[in-house]
């Protein structure tokens, strides 16, 4: 399989889309590489988004760095701030009350609900299933109402700061008992959704056997999170991370690597999360939400991977009189910009979109420093 | 006093059909697709009546193409054929003889299929290589590789279609002529006054589910609008019409779905579209029907490509072949 | 009324551009259009994806280098009349990308949208709400009805 798929490279013409394009949703560039009708290359152009972020941190008091690493990403943008307090979290030695880390993963895991939400309507979108993605959206918003009710915005909800979260986001008795709600409700609906979804056979036929990723070609890509799961590695960072250690949940695997195990294995993701989110609010211990008496020092350079919807996330940065030095930040659809590419291969035109989309790209995440010079 | 008769049902029967075809998208968005979808959706004037006046009324740009004349004269023939295709299905006009038979229909179908493949070959829309950006860039792969518009791909699925995609309609449309022994219109209508609609026998029966996948396959509808797939080709040969071209395109569509559904009434039920006719409200109801039957399908399915269409294609025209064979026997 | 901008307000062809944002206000207009719950097809709010058919430009972004001649292109292929809805903080003023460091330029942002085309109507928010966008194609629509 692997092997046919490099021998033959007969190459009639190149078909570009975007950076305007339906499928794409985002501004980013696929080259597509034809004989005839089948797709024998691919490149996908990143950078067109390109916005300077890290620059832009560059020497900014940390408070602020943080909320602006927020604007990275509207999908997972408590990922970004999340995982930037934890950067500085952890040379400051702030103690993040207990409390405020079940929210915080309250947030994350609202957040990896809604964003795998997001990239099943895409896909059922680029699928051509209209009603498919509208349903999902429709599931949806019950996931952008719980986070607009905790946050007081439905994208930017900016939870975490230094030391703990936002006091906007306490959780209160009736926000507990809307986000149960919401749970039974969302648990309810993405069962329904699932069941019709896998025994529709004009989908399956559809999506099974397109776009294979083989667990060799994953790993030898480097691919990350849900994209590198469905190719049956069991690899999952929230297993390390000392702030997931007192849920329980399974770390979900596919087999086949294909579009179809992309998408169940994002369908059952959800009920995980629904699973974290309960264990959450039944165990939330009471207490205060921030640390407030820490002090501001000079830091090294500290390194900080989590996992978030897409995958692996990471910052780095060192503090110099509590301002950010040397951002660097890499996201997870970085990663998986080698199989998006690798997957299109062997296929039609039709499916290597789908083939673009199964490895959830969000190009804005992404796009922070690549040079394109013309020649 | 006949001559203006005959008169008056042709020009009544294009007018009514024309009014009706303006219904057709707004039923099956409205009423089928938004329920479906569990969500209010648009008037049922907006998608048909509304946005091609709309589009009457904005500027005429020059589009993009080798050829802008040619091209913005595409979808006017096209309207005209459809027209036609009505014209010669209204019994007044059986007298044309040869062009009333299912063989000059058929004729008339391919045409219609053809204009895609002009269209997408004209079109040369901004969306793909004509935007500006630098993809010629140090470390592109193969830069040398030639070119091509997402439209010259949807020229490339249209030629694939005709070479396969209407063979169901045809041999949908040879059933009744299978029945009847007669390529003629006339006689065709005139079998199935005297013997009863073929509809109700079991080639019929076979051959009109053979139609309607035909029926769907001609209008490019989810699943099987490869040709204008949104997730690769976009609008595929409509990109570069603007205007009132854009409106006539309007127009030609919602008038096939006509045309098309009066043409099973006419082969299968042996109800000619004629105004002077009280049956013809049996015309006017198959194609409300095949419209909503259409938009059921379409919203419950992904689209199509190839490797589900080829499929498809082949199962349903070897049920035409059995309808064709039930019919001879 | 005549029949010229009643058929206007019937038919609205909204065409989405993404110029560079941080896709939340991206998701958020693409939430109000596909979302049964606020399903902007019931206001005659159609989602299309070509410029030829277009009435109204949806801008989210702060427009960066790269994206601002294709932007250009695409305005420029709508017929007229037409009118332009800039989204969001970032296509308003550039949002947290442009010019953070007081007066320094910054170098990859060529926007905000107003610099590039001409903006009719702008809806503030980071995130835009599905709300505020349908009532920002609605304070843009005068404009494309008495257009001649
Ligand atoms: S305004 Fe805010 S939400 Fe919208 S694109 Fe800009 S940063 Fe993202």
């Amino acid at each position: 399989m692997d092997d046919n798929k490099e021998k033959r490279t007969v190459i009639e013409a190149e078909i570009p889309m975007g950076t305007v394009h339906p499928a794409a949703l985002e501004p980013y560039r696929v080259r597509l590489f034809v004989e005839d009708e089948i797709v024998r290359d691919a490149e996908i152009t990143v950078g067109i988004n390109h916005r300077g972020v890290e620059r832009i941190m560059e020497g900014l008091p940390v408070e602020k760095a943080n909320s602006l690493t927020e604007k990275i990403c509207g999908i997972c943008s408590n990922s970004h701030i999340w995982n930037s307090c934890l950067t500085a979290e952890k040379p400051l030695g702030i103690e993040v009350p207990e409390r405020a880390g079940y929210i915080r993963i309250i947030m994350e895991e609202l957040e990896r609900l809604h964003s795998h939400l997001l990239y099943l309507a895409h896909g059922s979108e680029v699928l051509g299933h209209e009603t498919f993605a509208m349903r999902l959206f429709y599931i949806r918003e019950t996931v952008m109402e719980l986070l607009g009710m905790i946050g007081g915005n439905r994208v930017h909800y900016g939870a975490s700061i230094l030391g703990g979260v936002r006091p906007r986001c306490e959780l209160d008795e009736m926000r507990i008992q809307q986000i149960k709600n919401g749970m039974d409700l969302l648990e309810e609906k993405i069962t329904a959704f699932a069941d019709r979804f896998v025994s529709d056979p004009l989908v399956m036929s559809r999506i099974t056997g397109v776009g294979v990723i083989s667990q060799k070609d994953a790993l030898r890509l480097a691919c990350t999170g849900p994209t590198l799961r469905a190719t049956g590695v069991e690899k999952d960072l929230r297993r390390d991370m000392e702030e997931y250690d007192p849920f329980e949940f399974d770390v979900i695997t596919q087999d086949d690597g294909d579009v179809k195990s992309q998408l169940l294995m994002r369908v059952m993701e959800n009920f995980e999360s629904i699973k974290i989110i309960r264990q959450a609010i039944r165990d939330l211990p009471p207490g205060p939400i921030t640390n407030r008496s820490w002090e501001m020092k000079d830091t090294p350079l500290t390194k900080s991977y989590i996992e978030v919807p897409r995958g692996t996330l990471y910052h780095s940065y060192a503090l110099e009189d509590g301002r950010v030095r040397n951002c660097v930040i890499r996201t997870p659809s970085m990663a998986n910009i080698g199989a998006m590419q690798y997957a299109c291969i062997g296929h039609h035109i039709t499916d290597a979109q789908l083939c673009v989309v199964q490895c959830d790209p969000c190009f804005t995440c992404t796009d922070r420093a690549i040079q394109i010079i013309e020649i | 006093m006949s001559v203006a008769y005959s008169v008056i049902a042709v020009l009544g029967t294009l007018v009514v059909a024309f009014i009706v075809s303006l219904l057709l998208p707004g039923i099956e968005r409205k009423f089928i697709h938004a329920r479906i979808q569990q969500r209010i959706g648009p008037p049922i004037t907006s998608p048909g009546i509304m946005a091609p006046i709309k589009f009457f009324f904005k500027q005429t740009i020059n589009p993009n193409s080798p050829m802008p004349r040619l091209y913005n004269a595409l979808p006017l023939i096209s309207l005209l054929v459809v027209t036609v295709l009505l014209l010669f299905l209204i019994p007044q006009m059986y007298f044309v003889g040869a062009l009333a038979s299912v063989i000059a229909i058929i004729g008339f179908l391919k045409v219609e299929e053809v204009m895609y493949m002009f269209m997408g070959s004209l079109s040369r829309s901004v969306l793909s290589v004509r935007m500006p950006f630098p993809d010629i860039v140090k470390g592109a792969k193969h830069p040398e590789t030639p070119r091509r518009f997402l439209e010259e791909l949807s020229t490339l699925r249209a030629f694939r279609l005709i070479a396969f995609g209407s063979f169901p309609v045809y041999i949908a449309l040879f059933v009744s002529v299978a029945v009847t022994g007669s390529i003629f219109l006339s006689d065709i209508v005139a079998y199935q006054q005297l013997h009863g609609p073929i509809l109700f026998t079991v080639a019929g029966a076979l051959g009109a589910v053979v139609f309607f996948i035909g029926y769907m396959i001609l209008l490019n509808e989810y699943p099987f609008g490869i040709l204008k797939a949104k997730a690769d080709v976009i609008e595929g040969p409509y990109m570069e019409y603007a205007a009132k071209y854009r409106a006539y395109n309007y127009l030609t569509r919602g008038f096939l779905m006509f045309v098309l559904a009066s043409l099973f009434a006419t082969l299968f039920l042996g109800i000619a579209p004629n105004i002077l006719n009280p049956n013809f409200i049996i015309t006017i109801i198959v194609a409300l029907l095949f419209p909503m039957l259409m938009a059921v399908m379409s919203a419950f399915s992904p689209i199509f490509t190839y490797k589900q269409f080829y499929p498809t294609v082949a199962a349903v025209s070897i049920l035409g072949v059995l309808a064709i064979v039930a019919a001879s026997l | 009324m005549s029949l010229k901008s009643y058929s206007r307000g019937r038919a609205i062809h909204v065409m989405l551009v993404y110029t560079g944002g941080c896709n939340g206000c991206d998701i958020e207009i693409v939430n109000c259009i596909f979302s049964p719950k606020f399903d902007a097809e019931q206001y005659k709010v159609f989602l299309t994806w070509n410029p030829r058919e277009a009435d109204v430009l949806v801008v989210t972004g702060p427009v960066t280098k790269h994206n601002e001649k294709p932007l250009l292109e695409i305005y420029n292929a709508i017929p007229e009349p037409k009118a332009v809805v800039a989204a969001g903080a970032c296509a308003l003023m550039g949002g947290v990308y442009k010019n953070i460091h007081g007066d320094i330029p910054s170098e990859e942002i060529a926007g905000p949208v107003d610099q590039i085309i001409p903006v009719d109507a702008k809806v503030p928010g980071c995130a835009v709400r599905p709300q505020d966008i349908v009532a920002g194609l609605v304070s843009a629509l005068p404009l494309l009805l008495n257009a001649d």
